[in-house]
Protein backbone atom coordinates (compact mmCIF):
# COMPACT_ATOMS: atom_id res chain seq x y z
CA UNK A 1 0.00 0.00 0.00
CA UNK A 2 2.79 2.55 1.49
CA UNK A 3 5.17 1.14 -1.26
CA UNK A 4 2.17 1.55 -4.09
CA UNK A 5 1.81 4.94 -3.00
CA UNK A 6 5.49 6.46 -3.26
CA UNK A 7 5.76 4.48 -6.43
CA UNK A 8 2.86 6.64 -7.72
CA UNK A 9 4.00 9.66 -6.89
CA UNK A 10 7.78 9.24 -7.67
CA UNK A 11 5.85 7.97 -11.18
CA UNK A 12 3.86 11.35 -11.27
CA UNK A 13 7.58 13.26 -10.16
CA UNK A 14 9.35 12.35 -13.12
CA UNK A 15 6.42 12.31 -15.36
CA UNK A 16 6.15 16.38 -14.20
CA UNK A 17 9.61 17.20 -14.40
CA UNK A 18 9.35 15.70 -18.32
CA UNK A 19 6.26 17.78 -19.08
CA UNK A 20 8.35 20.76 -17.29
CA UNK A 21 11.02 19.77 -19.70
CA UNK A 22 9.57 19.66 -22.36
CA UNK A 23 7.51 22.93 -21.58
CA UNK A 24 10.91 25.05 -21.29
CA UNK A 25 12.49 23.84 -24.33
CA UNK A 26 9.29 24.37 -26.56
CA UNK A 27 9.21 28.04 -24.76
CA UNK A 28 12.88 28.76 -25.34
CA UNK A 29 12.51 27.91 -28.74
CA UNK A 30 9.53 30.09 -29.12
CA UNK A 31 11.11 32.59 -27.38
CA UNK A 32 13.92 32.20 -29.87
CA UNK A 33 11.33 32.68 -33.22
CA UNK A 34 9.98 35.63 -31.76
CA UNK A 35 13.09 37.60 -30.97
CA UNK A 36 14.09 37.26 -34.89
CA UNK A 37 10.19 38.33 -35.88
CA UNK A 38 9.32 41.39 -35.76
CA UNK A 39 5.61 41.07 -35.63
CA UNK A 40 5.54 39.70 -32.28
CA UNK A 41 7.78 42.93 -30.65
CA UNK A 42 4.40 44.96 -29.73
CA UNK A 43 3.65 41.69 -27.45
CA UNK A 44 6.93 41.76 -26.08
CA UNK A 45 6.82 45.51 -25.45
CA UNK A 46 3.46 45.33 -23.61
CA UNK A 47 5.13 43.06 -21.25
CA UNK A 48 8.23 44.59 -20.65
CA UNK A 49 5.73 47.64 -19.62
CA UNK A 50 3.79 45.10 -17.86
CA UNK A 51 6.88 42.98 -16.09
CA UNK A 52 9.04 46.03 -15.88
CA UNK A 53 8.53 49.11 -15.51
CA UNK A 54 6.10 48.59 -11.95
CA UNK A 55 8.76 46.44 -10.55
CA UNK A 56 11.46 49.25 -10.34
CA UNK A 57 10.48 50.71 -6.88
CA UNK A 58 10.40 46.95 -4.85
CA UNK A 59 13.64 46.19 -6.66
CA UNK A 60 15.36 49.38 -5.75
CA UNK A 61 13.94 49.52 -2.58
CA UNK A 62 15.52 45.91 -1.87
CA UNK A 63 18.57 46.66 -2.51
CA UNK A 64 18.60 49.80 -0.85
CA UNK A 65 17.95 47.77 2.49
CA UNK A 66 20.58 44.99 1.71
CA UNK A 67 22.92 48.03 1.24
CA UNK A 68 22.20 49.62 4.58
CA UNK A 69 21.54 45.89 6.80
CA UNK A 70 25.29 45.16 5.38
CA UNK A 71 27.09 48.31 6.53
CA UNK A 72 25.44 48.05 9.95
CA UNK A 73 25.73 44.45 10.49
CA UNK A 74 29.68 44.49 9.15
CA UNK A 75 30.91 47.27 10.53
CA UNK A 76 31.20 46.09 14.31
CA UNK A 77 32.95 43.31 13.06
CA UNK A 78 35.44 45.22 11.03
CA UNK A 79 36.42 47.95 13.23
CA UNK A 80 36.94 45.14 16.27
CA UNK A 81 40.17 44.53 13.91
CA UNK A 82 40.48 47.84 12.83
CA UNK A 83 39.61 47.61 9.37
CA UNK A 84 36.58 49.08 9.19
CA UNK A 85 37.88 51.25 6.22
CA UNK A 86 37.50 47.71 3.87
CA UNK A 87 34.12 48.03 4.50
CA UNK A 88 32.94 49.27 1.11
CA UNK A 89 34.91 45.75 -0.72
CA UNK A 90 32.27 43.77 1.54
CA UNK A 91 29.45 46.19 0.91
CA UNK A 92 29.57 46.18 -2.75
CA UNK A 93 31.28 42.93 -3.90
CA UNK A 94 28.30 41.61 -1.76
CA UNK A 95 25.93 43.42 -3.04
CA UNK A 96 26.74 42.88 -6.80
CA UNK A 97 27.72 39.60 -6.77
CA UNK A 98 25.37 37.88 -4.52
CA UNK A 99 22.90 39.64 -2.58
CA UNK A 100 21.34 42.21 -5.19
CA UNK A 101 20.75 39.65 -8.10
CA UNK A 102 19.45 36.67 -5.58
CA UNK A 103 17.15 39.22 -3.74
CA UNK A 104 16.39 41.27 -6.61
CA UNK A 105 15.34 38.41 -8.47
CA UNK A 106 13.65 36.81 -5.48
CA UNK A 107 11.15 40.12 -4.94
CA UNK A 108 10.61 39.96 -9.20
CA UNK A 109 9.75 35.77 -8.64
CA UNK A 110 6.88 37.19 -5.92
CA UNK A 111 5.79 40.35 -7.78
CA UNK A 112 5.89 38.97 -11.81
CA UNK A 113 5.76 35.14 -11.21
CA UNK A 114 2.84 35.73 -8.94
CA UNK A 115 1.14 37.78 -11.98
CA UNK A 116 2.17 35.88 -14.80
CA UNK A 117 1.00 32.46 -13.22
CA UNK A 118 -2.57 33.80 -11.91
CA UNK A 119 -2.99 35.42 -15.16
CA UNK A 120 -2.61 32.87 -17.32
CA UNK A 121 -4.14 30.10 -15.09
CA UNK A 122 -7.22 32.24 -14.98
CA UNK A 123 -7.09 32.29 -18.79
CA UNK A 124 -6.69 28.03 -18.59
CA UNK A 125 -9.66 27.58 -16.52
CA UNK A 126 -11.81 29.83 -18.20
CA UNK A 127 -10.69 28.46 -21.26
CA UNK A 128 -9.40 30.94 -23.40
CA UNK A 129 -6.28 29.56 -23.71
CA UNK A 130 -7.93 26.54 -25.16
CA UNK A 131 -9.34 29.51 -27.60
CA UNK A 132 -5.63 30.55 -28.81
CA UNK A 133 -5.24 27.00 -29.73
CA UNK A 134 -8.97 26.35 -31.41
CA UNK A 135 -7.73 29.17 -33.88
CA UNK A 136 -4.40 27.42 -35.35
CA UNK A 137 -2.29 29.62 -32.63
CA UNK A 138 0.38 28.14 -30.55
CA UNK A 139 -0.16 29.16 -26.82
CA UNK A 140 3.42 29.02 -26.27
CA UNK A 141 4.43 31.45 -28.81
CA UNK A 142 1.54 33.78 -28.54
CA UNK A 143 2.04 34.03 -24.52
CA UNK A 144 4.54 32.32 -23.03
CA UNK A 145 7.45 33.17 -25.74
CA UNK A 146 6.84 37.43 -25.19
CA UNK A 147 6.93 37.10 -21.37
CA UNK A 148 9.85 35.09 -21.22
CA UNK A 149 11.76 37.55 -23.31
CA UNK A 150 10.45 40.20 -21.70
CA UNK A 151 11.91 38.60 -18.27
CA UNK A 152 14.83 37.43 -19.69
CA UNK A 153 15.91 40.97 -20.82
CA UNK A 154 14.40 43.16 -18.07
CA UNK A 155 15.63 40.78 -14.91
CA UNK A 156 19.02 41.87 -15.69
CA UNK A 157 18.20 45.77 -15.86
CA UNK A 158 16.09 45.25 -12.44
CA UNK A 159 19.18 43.87 -11.07
CA UNK A 160 21.31 46.59 -12.20
CA UNK A 161 18.99 49.05 -10.21
CA UNK A 162 18.70 46.98 -7.04
CA UNK A 163 22.84 47.18 -7.38
CA UNK A 164 23.20 50.98 -7.80
CA UNK A 165 20.46 51.18 -4.82
CA UNK A 166 22.48 48.84 -2.73
CA UNK A 167 25.52 51.09 -3.15
CA UNK A 168 23.93 53.80 -2.64
CA UNK A 169 22.49 52.24 0.57
CA UNK A 170 26.05 51.00 1.95
CA UNK A 171 27.37 54.35 1.16
CA UNK A 172 25.06 56.03 3.23
CA UNK A 173 25.17 54.12 6.28
CA UNK A 174 28.94 53.81 6.05
CA UNK A 175 29.80 57.02 5.10
CA UNK A 176 27.27 59.42 6.76
CA UNK A 177 25.87 57.79 9.77
CA UNK A 178 28.84 55.67 10.73
CA UNK A 179 31.81 58.14 9.66
CA UNK A 180 34.38 56.40 7.77
CA UNK A 181 36.05 57.96 5.32
CA UNK A 182 34.90 58.73 1.81
CA UNK A 183 38.01 58.41 0.04
CA UNK A 184 39.25 55.60 1.41
CA UNK A 185 35.57 53.55 1.56
CA UNK A 186 35.32 54.72 -2.54
CA UNK A 187 39.64 53.68 -2.95
CA UNK A 188 38.95 50.03 -0.86
CA UNK A 189 35.86 49.70 -2.85
CA UNK A 190 37.54 50.34 -6.59
CA UNK A 191 40.17 48.27 -5.76
CA UNK A 192 38.41 45.13 -4.57
CA UNK A 193 35.34 45.07 -6.91
CA UNK A 194 36.21 43.94 -10.26
CA UNK A 195 33.99 44.08 -13.58
CA UNK A 196 34.26 40.86 -13.38
CA UNK A 197 32.25 40.81 -10.14
CA UNK A 198 29.68 43.24 -11.58
CA UNK A 199 29.01 41.50 -15.03
CA UNK A 200 28.60 38.17 -13.19
CA UNK A 201 25.91 39.43 -10.92
CA UNK A 202 23.86 40.73 -13.98
CA UNK A 203 24.41 37.56 -16.20
CA UNK A 204 22.90 35.90 -13.35
CA UNK A 205 20.39 38.15 -13.80
CA UNK A 206 19.61 36.58 -17.02
CA UNK A 207 19.51 33.10 -15.80
CA UNK A 208 17.28 33.92 -12.87
CA UNK A 209 14.70 35.74 -15.47
CA UNK A 210 13.99 32.82 -17.74
CA UNK A 211 13.94 30.82 -14.85
CA UNK A 212 10.80 32.88 -13.03
CA UNK A 213 9.47 33.11 -16.69
CA UNK A 214 9.21 29.43 -17.81
CA UNK A 215 8.21 28.01 -14.03
CA UNK A 216 5.53 30.78 -14.06
CA UNK A 217 4.03 30.12 -17.53
CA UNK A 218 4.23 26.22 -16.53
CA UNK A 219 2.14 26.40 -13.64
CA UNK A 220 -0.16 29.10 -15.18
CA UNK A 221 -0.64 26.84 -18.06
CA UNK A 222 -1.23 23.70 -16.22
CA UNK A 223 -2.98 24.99 -13.51
CA UNK A 224 -6.24 22.78 -11.97
CA UNK A 225 -9.87 24.15 -12.49
CA UNK A 226 -11.29 26.82 -10.36
CA UNK A 227 -9.84 29.47 -7.79
CA UNK A 228 -8.30 26.93 -5.83
CA UNK A 229 -6.14 25.84 -8.56
CA UNK A 230 -5.16 29.18 -9.49
CA UNK A 231 -3.96 30.14 -6.17
CA UNK A 232 -2.45 26.76 -5.90
CA UNK A 233 -0.68 26.99 -8.82
CA UNK A 234 0.93 30.67 -7.81
CA UNK A 235 1.95 29.18 -4.49
CA UNK A 236 3.51 26.71 -6.33
CA UNK A 237 5.40 28.83 -8.86
CA UNK A 238 6.57 30.95 -6.21
CA UNK A 239 7.76 28.15 -4.05
CA UNK A 240 9.64 26.46 -7.33
CA UNK A 241 10.96 30.22 -8.69
CA UNK A 242 12.83 30.76 -5.04
CA UNK A 243 14.38 27.23 -5.29
CA UNK A 244 15.91 27.51 -8.23
CA UNK A 245 16.94 30.99 -8.11
CA UNK A 246 18.91 29.28 -4.76
CA UNK A 247 19.98 26.32 -7.06
CA UNK A 248 21.21 27.84 -10.18
CA UNK A 249 22.89 30.68 -7.86
CA UNK A 250 25.05 28.35 -6.70
CA UNK A 251 24.89 26.20 -9.68
CA UNK A 252 26.56 29.98 -11.67
CA UNK A 253 29.17 30.31 -8.59
CA UNK A 254 30.23 27.17 -9.48
CA UNK A 255 31.11 27.44 -13.12
CA UNK A 256 31.73 31.25 -13.38
CA UNK A 257 34.40 30.19 -10.40
CA UNK A 258 35.92 28.27 -12.72
CA UNK A 259 35.79 29.93 -15.58
CA UNK A 260 37.53 33.20 -13.91
CA UNK A 261 40.23 31.08 -12.43
CA UNK A 262 40.72 29.69 -15.80
CA UNK A 263 40.70 32.92 -18.27
CA UNK A 264 40.23 36.54 -16.47
CA UNK A 265 43.47 35.23 -14.66
CA UNK A 266 45.38 34.80 -17.86
CA UNK A 267 44.03 38.06 -18.74
CA UNK A 268 45.75 39.56 -15.96
CA UNK A 269 48.77 38.57 -16.29
CA UNK A 270 49.00 39.56 -19.63
CA UNK B 1 -38.60 14.23 -41.67
CA UNK B 2 -35.41 14.84 -43.48
CA UNK B 3 -33.71 11.58 -42.80
CA UNK B 4 -35.33 8.06 -42.20
CA UNK B 5 -33.28 6.23 -39.98
CA UNK B 6 -35.99 4.87 -37.73
CA UNK B 7 -34.20 2.43 -34.73
CA UNK B 8 -30.60 2.64 -36.42
CA UNK B 9 -27.38 4.02 -35.80
CA UNK B 10 -26.17 6.42 -38.42
CA UNK B 11 -22.47 5.83 -37.20
CA UNK B 12 -22.58 2.59 -38.93
CA UNK B 13 -21.96 4.62 -41.92
CA UNK B 14 -18.44 5.41 -40.76
CA UNK B 15 -15.62 6.47 -43.12
CA UNK B 16 -17.97 9.13 -45.05
CA UNK B 17 -18.17 12.18 -42.99
CA UNK B 18 -16.07 15.46 -42.48
CA UNK B 19 -15.15 14.72 -39.10
CA UNK B 20 -14.70 11.27 -38.19
CA UNK B 21 -14.52 9.64 -34.53
CA UNK B 22 -13.04 5.78 -34.66
CA UNK B 23 -13.49 3.90 -30.93
CA UNK B 24 -12.52 6.85 -29.12
CA UNK B 25 -12.07 6.36 -25.50
CA UNK B 26 -11.00 9.49 -23.47
CA UNK B 27 -9.77 9.00 -19.88
CA UNK B 28 -8.70 11.65 -17.26
CA UNK B 29 -6.60 9.01 -15.13
CA UNK B 30 -8.47 6.81 -13.67
CA UNK B 31 -12.08 7.67 -15.06
CA UNK B 32 -13.27 7.16 -17.99
CA UNK B 33 -15.44 9.98 -19.51
CA UNK B 34 -15.96 8.66 -23.36
CA UNK B 35 -16.59 4.50 -23.71
CA UNK B 36 -15.44 3.85 -27.33
CA UNK B 37 -17.39 6.64 -29.28
CA UNK B 38 -17.73 6.30 -32.81
CA UNK B 39 -19.38 8.75 -34.83
CA UNK B 40 -19.13 10.19 -38.65
CA UNK B 41 -20.25 14.48 -38.73
CA UNK B 42 -21.98 14.65 -42.33
CA UNK B 43 -20.43 17.60 -44.30
CA UNK B 44 -22.73 20.46 -44.35
CA UNK B 45 -25.34 18.74 -41.91
CA UNK B 46 -26.10 20.83 -38.15
CA UNK B 47 -25.74 17.33 -35.59
CA UNK B 48 -26.76 18.27 -32.27
CA UNK B 49 -25.28 16.43 -29.04
CA UNK B 50 -27.80 16.17 -26.00
CA UNK B 51 -27.05 14.78 -22.71
CA UNK B 52 -27.27 15.76 -19.01
CA UNK B 53 -24.27 18.16 -17.50
CA UNK B 54 -21.33 16.26 -16.53
CA UNK B 55 -21.78 13.55 -19.44
CA UNK B 56 -18.65 14.45 -21.62
CA UNK B 57 -20.57 16.53 -24.22
CA UNK B 58 -17.52 19.20 -23.83
CA UNK B 59 -15.13 16.20 -23.81
CA UNK B 60 -16.88 14.82 -26.99
CA UNK B 61 -16.77 18.24 -28.91
CA UNK B 62 -13.34 18.94 -28.03
CA UNK B 63 -12.04 15.87 -29.77
CA UNK B 64 -13.53 16.82 -33.03
CA UNK B 65 -10.91 19.79 -33.49
CA UNK B 66 -8.16 17.78 -31.04
CA UNK B 67 -7.70 20.22 -28.30
CA UNK B 68 -8.26 17.26 -26.50
CA UNK B 69 -6.35 13.66 -27.57
CA UNK B 70 -7.91 10.10 -27.47
CA UNK B 71 -6.63 8.36 -25.08
CA UNK B 72 -6.83 5.38 -27.97
CA UNK B 73 -8.90 5.76 -30.99
CA UNK B 74 -8.43 7.53 -34.61
CA UNK B 75 -9.63 10.96 -35.55
CA UNK B 76 -10.04 11.86 -39.44
CA UNK B 77 -10.69 15.09 -40.50
CA UNK B 78 -11.61 15.10 -44.42
CA UNK B 79 -10.26 11.97 -44.23
CA UNK B 80 -7.02 12.80 -42.90
CA UNK B 81 -6.22 11.19 -39.76
CA UNK B 82 -5.31 14.12 -37.23
CA UNK B 83 -4.45 12.64 -33.54
CA UNK B 84 -1.47 11.40 -34.18
CA UNK B 85 -0.47 14.95 -35.90
CA UNK B 86 1.63 17.06 -33.74
CA UNK B 87 0.60 20.61 -32.76
CA UNK B 88 2.02 22.78 -35.74
CA UNK B 89 0.11 20.37 -37.86
CA UNK B 90 -2.71 20.52 -36.21
CA UNK B 91 -2.49 24.56 -35.86
CA UNK B 92 -2.99 24.58 -39.94
CA UNK B 93 -5.89 22.27 -39.96
CA UNK B 94 -7.74 23.85 -36.69
CA UNK B 95 -8.09 26.86 -39.10
CA UNK B 96 -11.09 25.71 -41.00
CA UNK B 97 -12.49 25.34 -37.74
CA UNK B 98 -14.60 28.04 -35.30
CA UNK B 99 -15.49 26.81 -31.64
CA UNK B 100 -17.85 28.41 -29.56
CA UNK B 101 -16.85 27.95 -26.15
CA UNK B 102 -19.17 27.40 -23.31
CA UNK B 103 -18.03 30.35 -21.36
CA UNK B 104 -17.43 32.27 -24.47
CA UNK B 105 -13.54 32.46 -23.54
CA UNK B 106 -12.78 35.84 -24.51
CA UNK B 107 -9.63 37.35 -24.16
CA UNK B 108 -9.90 39.63 -21.01
CA UNK B 109 -6.99 41.49 -22.01
CA UNK B 110 -8.28 42.23 -25.45
CA UNK B 111 -11.27 44.36 -26.87
CA UNK B 112 -14.11 43.39 -28.68
CA UNK B 113 -12.69 44.22 -31.52
CA UNK B 114 -9.26 43.04 -31.03
CA UNK B 115 -11.21 39.57 -29.89
CA UNK B 116 -12.60 39.16 -33.03
CA UNK B 117 -9.94 39.93 -35.21
CA UNK B 118 -7.12 37.92 -33.30
CA UNK B 119 -7.49 34.94 -35.42
CA UNK B 120 -7.24 37.90 -38.75
CA UNK B 121 -4.36 38.93 -37.03
CA UNK B 122 -3.19 35.53 -36.04
CA UNK B 123 -3.51 33.94 -39.95
CA UNK B 124 -3.75 36.81 -43.05
CA UNK B 125 -1.72 39.92 -43.72
CA UNK B 126 -3.91 42.34 -43.24
CA UNK B 127 -3.68 44.46 -46.55
CA UNK B 128 -6.09 47.12 -45.16
CA UNK B 129 -7.89 48.06 -41.68
CA UNK B 130 -10.21 49.66 -42.96
CA UNK B 131 -11.80 46.47 -44.47
CA UNK B 132 -11.59 44.30 -41.03
CA UNK B 133 -13.37 46.94 -39.56
CA UNK B 134 -16.22 46.93 -42.04
CA UNK B 135 -15.76 42.85 -41.36
CA UNK B 136 -15.97 43.14 -37.47
CA UNK B 137 -19.00 45.84 -38.13
CA UNK B 138 -20.84 42.89 -40.31
CA UNK B 139 -20.42 39.73 -37.53
CA UNK B 140 -21.36 41.97 -34.69
CA UNK B 141 -24.70 43.26 -36.70
CA UNK B 142 -25.32 39.54 -37.32
CA UNK B 143 -25.02 38.54 -33.45
CA UNK B 144 -26.75 41.73 -32.72
CA UNK B 145 -24.07 43.84 -31.30
CA UNK B 146 -22.79 46.47 -33.40
CA UNK B 147 -21.37 49.08 -31.51
CA UNK B 148 -19.52 47.28 -28.90
CA UNK B 149 -16.85 47.90 -30.36
CA UNK B 150 -14.59 49.23 -27.82
CA UNK B 151 -16.25 47.15 -25.18
CA UNK B 152 -13.79 45.24 -23.00
CA UNK B 153 -15.26 41.73 -22.05
CA UNK B 154 -15.51 42.60 -18.56
CA UNK B 155 -18.07 45.09 -19.44
CA UNK B 156 -20.44 42.60 -21.40
CA UNK B 157 -23.10 40.42 -19.75
CA UNK B 158 -22.73 36.35 -19.96
CA UNK B 159 -25.09 36.32 -23.18
CA UNK B 160 -23.41 39.24 -24.73
CA UNK B 161 -19.83 37.81 -24.22
CA UNK B 162 -21.37 34.12 -25.94
CA UNK B 163 -22.22 36.12 -28.90
CA UNK B 164 -18.92 38.17 -29.10
CA UNK B 165 -17.14 34.90 -29.23
CA UNK B 166 -19.64 33.65 -31.95
CA UNK B 167 -18.50 36.54 -33.75
CA UNK B 168 -14.87 35.65 -33.14
CA UNK B 169 -15.87 32.06 -33.89
CA UNK B 170 -17.40 32.62 -37.70
CA UNK B 171 -14.19 35.51 -38.18
CA UNK B 172 -12.46 33.37 -40.50
CA UNK B 173 -15.17 31.88 -42.09
CA UNK B 174 -14.31 28.15 -41.04
CA UNK B 175 -16.01 25.28 -42.86
CA UNK B 176 -16.80 23.56 -39.51
CA UNK B 177 -18.08 25.40 -36.26
CA UNK B 178 -18.53 23.65 -33.68
CA UNK B 179 -20.66 25.48 -30.64
CA UNK B 180 -20.61 24.08 -26.70
CA UNK B 181 -23.80 25.31 -25.55
CA UNK B 182 -24.74 28.48 -27.46
CA UNK B 183 -27.80 29.31 -26.18
CA UNK B 184 -27.06 28.72 -22.44
CA UNK B 185 -27.49 31.48 -20.28
CA UNK B 186 -29.30 33.57 -23.37
CA UNK B 187 -33.14 34.48 -23.13
CA UNK B 188 -35.43 32.52 -24.96
CA UNK B 189 -35.41 35.84 -27.76
CA UNK B 190 -31.75 35.74 -28.18
CA UNK B 191 -31.39 31.90 -28.08
CA UNK B 192 -33.68 32.03 -31.06
CA UNK B 193 -31.83 34.79 -32.73
CA UNK B 194 -28.67 32.03 -32.17
CA UNK B 195 -30.14 29.15 -34.03
CA UNK B 196 -31.24 31.55 -36.75
CA UNK B 197 -27.70 32.35 -36.78
CA UNK B 198 -26.67 28.37 -36.68
CA UNK B 199 -29.52 28.07 -39.53
CA UNK B 200 -28.53 30.55 -42.36
CA UNK B 201 -25.01 29.76 -41.74
CA UNK B 202 -25.85 26.17 -42.62
CA UNK B 203 -27.80 27.54 -45.75
CA UNK B 204 -26.19 29.84 -47.22
CA UNK B 205 -22.39 29.08 -46.20
CA UNK B 206 -23.17 25.39 -46.28
CA UNK B 207 -21.52 25.14 -42.77
CA UNK B 208 -20.97 21.86 -41.07
CA UNK B 209 -22.17 22.35 -37.46
CA UNK B 210 -21.98 20.12 -34.25
CA UNK B 211 -23.87 21.92 -31.08
CA UNK B 212 -23.81 20.47 -28.19
CA UNK B 213 -26.63 21.66 -26.01
CA UNK B 214 -29.30 20.64 -23.39
CA UNK B 215 -31.69 23.13 -24.76
CA UNK B 216 -34.18 21.01 -26.10
CA UNK B 217 -35.91 23.56 -28.37
CA UNK B 218 -32.81 24.62 -29.67
CA UNK B 219 -31.77 21.06 -30.57
CA UNK B 220 -35.46 20.52 -32.47
CA UNK B 221 -34.93 23.91 -34.02
CA UNK B 222 -31.66 23.56 -35.62
CA UNK B 223 -30.69 19.75 -35.75
CA UNK B 224 -30.64 17.51 -39.27
CA UNK B 225 -29.55 15.06 -36.75
CA UNK B 226 -29.39 14.45 -32.37
CA UNK B 227 -27.33 11.93 -31.02
CA UNK B 228 -28.10 11.62 -27.28
CA UNK B 229 -24.92 11.09 -24.56
CA UNK B 230 -25.27 8.90 -21.47
CA UNK B 231 -22.13 8.31 -19.20
CA UNK B 232 -19.94 8.68 -21.98
CA UNK B 233 -22.10 6.22 -24.72
CA UNK B 234 -24.02 7.12 -27.65
CA UNK B 235 -27.55 5.78 -26.70
CA UNK B 236 -29.73 7.41 -29.46
CA UNK B 237 -28.77 8.68 -32.77
CA UNK B 238 -31.42 9.51 -35.19
CA UNK B 239 -33.21 12.73 -36.61
CA UNK B 240 -35.68 14.87 -34.03
CA UNK B 241 -38.42 12.72 -34.76
CA UNK B 242 -36.87 9.57 -34.01
CA UNK B 243 -35.08 10.96 -31.08
CA UNK B 244 -38.77 12.67 -29.63
CA UNK B 245 -40.58 8.71 -29.79
CA UNK B 246 -37.04 7.04 -29.00
CA UNK B 247 -38.70 4.00 -26.89
CA UNK B 248 -35.52 3.88 -24.26
CA UNK B 249 -36.73 5.82 -20.54
CA UNK B 250 -33.47 8.08 -20.14
CA UNK B 251 -34.02 10.01 -23.60
CA UNK B 252 -37.73 10.46 -22.96
CA UNK B 253 -36.87 11.53 -19.41
CA UNK B 254 -34.45 13.90 -20.67
CA UNK B 255 -36.24 15.04 -23.85
CA UNK B 256 -39.35 16.25 -21.48
CA UNK B 257 -37.38 17.55 -18.73
CA UNK B 258 -38.91 14.83 -16.35
CA UNK B 259 -36.96 13.87 -13.06
CA UNK B 260 -36.39 9.71 -13.54
CA UNK B 261 -38.18 8.15 -10.61
CA UNK B 262 -34.91 7.13 -8.99
CA UNK B 263 -34.00 10.66 -8.56
CA UNK B 264 -37.46 11.04 -7.31
CA UNK B 265 -37.19 7.97 -4.89
CA UNK B 266 -33.74 9.55 -2.82
CA UNK B 267 -36.11 13.19 -2.91
CA UNK B 268 -38.83 11.34 -0.74
CA UNK B 269 -36.12 9.16 1.29
CA UNK B 270 -34.04 12.63 2.14
CA UNK B 271 -37.20 13.30 4.51
CA UNK B 272 -39.04 16.84 5.29
CA UNK B 273 -37.06 20.29 4.54
CA UNK B 274 -37.17 21.17 8.14
CA UNK B 275 -35.19 18.13 9.05
CA UNK B 276 -32.32 18.94 6.51
CA UNK B 277 -32.06 22.14 7.77
CA UNK B 278 -29.71 23.48 10.13
CA UNK B 279 -31.11 26.02 13.21
CA UNK B 280 -29.30 28.33 15.06
CA UNK B 281 -30.84 26.10 18.21
CA UNK B 282 -28.88 23.41 17.00
CA UNK B 283 -25.41 24.88 17.90
CA UNK B 284 -26.38 26.79 21.25
CA UNK B 285 -25.06 24.10 23.50
CA UNK B 286 -21.89 24.60 21.76
CA UNK B 287 -21.56 28.61 22.56
N1 LIG C 1 -9.42 18.18 -17.75
C1 LIG C 1 -10.16 17.31 -17.06
N2 LIG C 1 -9.61 16.57 -16.08
C2 LIG C 1 -10.34 15.67 -15.40
N3 LIG C 1 -11.65 15.45 -15.58
C3 LIG C 1 -12.27 16.16 -16.54
C4 LIG C 1 -11.56 17.13 -17.33
N4 LIG C 1 -12.44 17.67 -18.20
C5 LIG C 1 -13.62 17.08 -17.97
N5 LIG C 1 -13.53 16.18 -16.97
C6 LIG C 1 -14.62 15.33 -16.47
O1 LIG C 1 -15.33 14.83 -17.57
C7 LIG C 1 -16.69 14.80 -17.31
C8 LIG C 1 -17.45 15.42 -18.46
O2 LIG C 1 -17.21 16.79 -18.47
P1 LIG C 1 -17.82 17.75 -19.58
O3 LIG C 1 -17.54 17.20 -20.92
O4 LIG C 1 -17.32 19.12 -19.29
O5 LIG C 1 -19.39 17.67 -19.28
P2 LIG C 1 -20.56 18.43 -20.04
O6 LIG C 1 -21.33 17.36 -20.70
O7 LIG C 1 -21.36 19.11 -18.98
O8 LIG C 1 -19.94 19.40 -21.00
C9 LIG C 1 -16.93 15.50 -16.00
O9 LIG C 1 -17.24 14.54 -15.03
C10 LIG C 1 -15.61 16.14 -15.68
O10 LIG C 1 -15.34 16.06 -14.31
MG1 LIG D 1 -19.87 21.35 -21.10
Amino acid sequence: MIIGTVGAKTIEGVNNMGRFARFAWQSMIASFRSSISPCTYPLIWTQMNIIGVRSVPVVMITGAFVGMTLAVQAYDQLAGMGLEEHLGVLINISVVKELGPVLAAVMLAGRIGGALTAELGTMNVTEQIDAVRSMGTDPVRYLAAPRVLACLLLTPVLIIYADLMGIIGGYFVSVVQLGINSRAYWDFSASGVELWDVSIGIIKGLFFGVAIAVISCYKGFTCKEGAHGVGQACTEAFVASFISILALDFALAVIFKAIYNTFWQIKSLV
Amino acid sequence: MKQQNKGKNTNTKNGDGIIVLKNVIKKFSAKIVLENISLAIEKGKTTVVIGPSGCGKTVLIKHLILLLRPTSGEVYFKGQRIDNLNEGQLNQIRTHYGFLFQGGALFDSLSVTENITFPIRQHCEIPDWNQVGELVKSKLAMVGLDGFQNYYPANLSGGQRKRVALARAIALNPEVILYDEPTTGLDPIRSDVINELILKLQRELNVTSVVVTHDMTSAYKVADRIIMLHKGKIIADGDADFIRNHPHPIVQHFIKGQVSDDDLAVLRMSGTMSQAQFLPRDFEQDL
